[in-house]
């Protein structure tokens, strides 16, 4: 097992810089996510920690040894591809030893990892088998099983489950849960799914455009968003957003009165500088933090167009007098026959104009 | 459902009158002109007259042992040239690929006449570049074209030179439909670029290789052109004649239509029957 670190970390490829300067400190046996939109240097920045891609500019270091310029197969690392890249000419038993076989690797060694893998990953009895013949779940646990021979201190994974149906999906996730309780290595993991993300991660890296947005807890992500971009990447359906303008002070923090909406006003307690009054800002509410009319800061006449039944909770697909859409959570039970109603915030956040959370 | 397809076969038809005319019917025509003395006139039914002089006839076993040759040297040969040099236009340190791949290319579409004039001439026993390049460098100058030894081998190298680039593409092709991530994983697996070659290309490869295999056996089978033009109808004395050779020679030499029928039958079963061993030979194991 080892620590990963990033050091100042940049990507280009030619002149065009695709990673900007990572940070990033991973402690021994952790499980970080990687997340972002397409096109965010997420995995360029996995690569770049396997040693399949150059680093530009910056350190990486793996159990405390700097291995910018250390072979892929010196860094002691495994990784899981997202299209599995097994071996299509070999049986799922020669796709797990082939590199041990190749690197000349005791057979009784190779034999013993090879079993273990198998029996972790529950394969045992596919073992013959070429990867056509198998499904999507189960090609994924032999690209799984592959990198646990190796004994690796550090597992990459490159959005391994974004080719298995829904259903599977899930039940993968549990599987990579379980694994990393049971290997206790630290794990890499990227993703575009910020479900994955919330539920596999220790802690979640969210990227944008070559930039690290955030790094934390899932939790704290969740409930504290630095800004903007992870107030809205983080949670689904994602957080609304409300234009609103500051109209001034009092004893408990700044007053915000939401656009188009006189009497809409709530207040935000800040520690930090307060806007001057007049500023334009954006109120962030989650869809769970509306509450029936009275009983949150304040009121809100919402417009809704469309009800979705999920089972025990439904979703309100609606619009504010201002023209704004919003989703809203409610209990299955507690849903509103009529085409109006009165929403309350009682929670909220805000940001300013540039995006940035206002604390 | 009957209505449409009749109508298909009516606009069919003109290929298919044509088809038949021009391929069919010359298939079953000289079959059946295989079994006839067409030195003869009229010509008459006679088994044996054909084949029974195929199985005694020096000069179609002559002719056989030819093309055999060239197939077990050449064809292995330009496989494996072609091999390398697609490895080497799938380079990632290669500049100017295109150029390269249209180089290769061009050989097939130069005309066989202009090619083999040229393989004449700079194989030529007194002003060739050939000899003077062995000169050049010490070694005595070969006579190309009075010899067997030097004959076959030119003949083989002009038929390299021809289709080894052409074959290099197809492989190309087949190389660049391996993903990259399998190469990834195997560098991640500590696999040397050489072993990966051996024990991911090759075997990936293997049913473009045996498509190139196929096509190059029956091209050698049928080969004509390089004997006839280069060394001159499968000179010196029949050292260089072919199959194909020897069907032209009795066919639309002597006119011995029957004859050249048989042979051209042998020709096809034995095309088919190198092609059925080695796919035999060379499929999946499960």
């Amino acid at each position: 097992m080892a620590t990963v670190t990033l050091s100042n970390v940049v990507k280009r490829f030619g002149a065009f810089e695709v990673v900007h300067g990572a940070n990033i400190d991973i402690k021994d046996g952790e499980f970080v996510v990687f997340v972002g939109p397409s096109g965010c240097g997420k995995s360029t920045l996995l690569r770049m920690i396997a040693g399949l891609e150059d680093i530009s500019g910056g350190e990486i270091a793996i159990g405390g040894k700097l291995v910018n310029d250390v072979e892929p197969a010196d860094r002691g690392i495994a990784m899981v591809f997202q299209s599995y890249a097994l071996y299509p000419h070999m049986s799922v038993e020669q796709n797990l030893s082939f590199g041990l076989r190749m690197t000349g690797n005791p057979k009784a060694d190779t034999d013993r990892r090879v079993k273990r893998a198998a029996e972790i990953l529950r394969i045992s009895e596919l073992m013959d088998r070429r990867p056509k013949k198998l499904s999507g779940g189960q090609r994924q646990r032999v690209a799984i099983g592959r990198a646990i021979v190796r004994e690796p201190q550090v597992f990459l994974f490159d959005e391994p489950l974004s080719n298995l149906d829904a259903e599977l999906r899930v039940q993968m996730r549990v599987e990579i849960s379980r694994l990393h309780k049971e290997l206790g290595a630290t794990m890499i993991y990227v993703t575009h799914d910020q479900t994955e993300a919330m539920t596999l991660a220790d802690r979640i890296v969210v990227l944008r455009a070559g930039h690290i947005e955030q790094i934390g807890r899932p939790l704290d992500l969740y409930d504290d968003p630095d800004n903007l971009f992870v107030a809205g990447f983080v949670g689904s359906p994602k957080m609304n957003f409300i234009k609103a303008q500051i109209v001034g002070h009092d004893a408990r923090g700044v007053v915000v009165e939401l656009a188009g909406q006189e009497k809409t006003r709530l207040t935000q307690p800040l520690t930090g500088p307060a806007p001057e009054p007049g500023s334009k800002v954006i109120v962030g509410v989650r869809p769970e933090h509306f509450g029936n009319a009275g009983e949150g800061d304040t009121d809100l006449i919402v417009a809704i167009d469309v009800v979705e039944h999920l089972g025990g909770t439904s979703f309100l697909y609606a619009r504010t007098a201002h023209g704004e859409d919003v989703v809203i959570q409610r209990d299955a039970a507690k849903v509103p026959t009529t085409s109006e109603v009165t929403v309350s915030i009682r929670k909220s956040y805000l940001f300013d104009e540039n995006g940035l959370r206002l604390r | 459902m009957r209505n449409r397809n009749a109508t298909a076969y009516r606009f069919l038809a003109p290929y298919l009158l044509i088809f038949s005319v021009f391929w069919v019917w010359p298939i079953i025509s000289s079959f059946i002109i295989s079994f006839q003395a067409t030195r003869t006139v009229p010509w008459r039914f006679a088994p044996g007259f054909n084949w029974g002089r195929l199985i005694g006839d020096p000069a179609f076993f002559n002719a056989l042992k030819n093309t055999l040759l060239i197939l077990v040297i050449q064809v292995p040969v330009m496989i494996a040239l072609a091999m390398v040099m697609a490895v080497l236009l799938n380079s990632p340190l290669l500049k100017a690929r295109g150029l390269y791949r249209f180089a290769f290319f061009a050989p097939v579409v130069v005309g066989e006449v202009a090619y083999s004039a040229v393989f004449r001439l700079m194989f030529s026993l007194d002003f060739g570049i050939v000899n003077k390049l062995l000169n050049s460098i010490g070694l005595p100058k070969i006579d190309w074209f009075s010899n067997v030894t030097p004959a076959m081998a030119l003949i083989m190298i002009a038929v390299t030179w021809r289709w080894a680039g052409y074959n290099a593409i197809i492989l190309l092709a087949g190389m660049q439909s391996i993903p990259e991530d399998v190469y990834e994983a195997a560098t991640l697996d500590r696999v040397s670029k050489l072993k990966q070659f051996f024990y991911i290309t090759l075997p990936l490869l293997k049913p473009v290789i045996v498509f190139c295999l196929v096509l190059s056996i029956i091209g050698t089978m049928q080969l004509f052109t390089e004997p006839f033009l280069i060394t001159e109808r499968g000179g010196p004395g029949g050292g260089t004649e072919t199959l194909g050779l020897l069907l032209y020679r009795q066919g639309f030499r002597s006119l011995n239509f029957g004859y050249a029928s048989a042979v051209a039958y042998t020709m096809a079963a034995l095309a088919i029957a190198i092609t059925l061993a080695q796919l035999w030979l060379t499929r999946e194991k499960q």
